[in-house]
């Protein structure tokens, strides 16, 4: 009965240490949507969600919302953008939900996120 | 320090969360099931014959409030499912809920398998204390007042 041999949604988890914390990752592969939890509280924090919208003739472009939580944080958004971008560029057009909890905002915190999450993609 | 993270775990780099993913079939129709353990927290996801993420609602404990608060964060409109799933989460379990579903809309049914398999498998996990005068939570709900 539970065999996650055929479970269709393929998720990955790990521990890295970011900013000298403890953080957990953990991503899902779902057909629709891609789901990026990254926590360094325990707790599922800001919650953002994040698409490309493609234009005929134009560039791609892109748009984060937060759906829950802090919405004075601009660097999860730019988080969100731009591992967005990156699933973008690597073939995925999926939108993208992205939980952070993270103890501390600065951008040197954020770089090592979306590092960690691009060397370990799922997409 | 990402290498040393990858290469050997260290007994306190072990992963935080606990994730539990499980399969069932019922009326024809295969259930997926996905729970994420979180401080106090508990990320759902139920499938229904497709791998699609679905509507995603959060549903909080509130001090002034005997329900729980149920916030719809992608999809739910009006013929969405879940959102009083995500409700009566909340209410068992006391914690945030943050649910994703694929449910059909019209196939209550399926909705109440989906809902007290989910919470047989809650409180084998212990994240619900079991119900002393029934064992099933979709049941209860379904009655008429």
């Amino acid at each position: 009965m539970a065999s996650s041999a055929r479970f269709p949604v393929k998720s990955t988890q790990l521990v890295a240490t970011i900013g000298g914390v403890k953080t957990d990752v953990v991503q899902c592969n779902y057909d629709d949507h891609i789901m990026i939890i990254v926590t360094q509280i325990g707790k599922m924090g800001t919650l953002l969600h994040a698409r490309k919208e493609e234009g005929y003739g134009t560039a791609p472009t892109f748009n984060i919302s937060v759906l829950m939580g802090k919405r004075d944080e601009p660097l999860m958004a730019t988080c969100a953008r731009q591992l967005i971008e990156q699933m973008s560029k690597t073939g995925s057009s999926r939108p993208l939900i992205l939980s952070l909890g993270l103890s501390d905002h600065s951008a040197e915190t954020l770089k090592e996120v979306i590092k960690v999450v691009v060397e370990n993609k799922i997409w | 320090m990402d290498k040393e993270a990858d290469a050997a775990p260290t007994p306190d780099m072990e992963p935080g969360l606990e994730m539990t993913q499980f399969s069932d079939e019922s009326n024809d129709s295969t259930f997926h099931f996905q729970i994420l353990r979180l401080v106090d927290q508990l990320y759902v996801w139920i499938g229904c014959n497709s791998a699609r993420m679905g509507n995603l609602f959060a549903a909080l404990p509130t001090r002034w409030d005997k329900t729980a608060s149920v916030a719809a964060l992608v999809g739910g409109g009006a013929e969405s499912t879940g959102a009083s799933m995500a409700r009566r989460l909340s209410m068992r379990t006391g914690w945030s809920i943050i649910l994703s579903s694929n449910l059909p809309s019209n196939a209550p049914v399926l909705e109440a398998f989906a809902e007290q398999r989910l919470f047989q498998e809650l409180r084998t996990l212990g994240y619900v204390k079991s119900a002393s005068k029934t064992s099933s939570g979709a049941a209860t709900s379904l009655t008429p007042v």
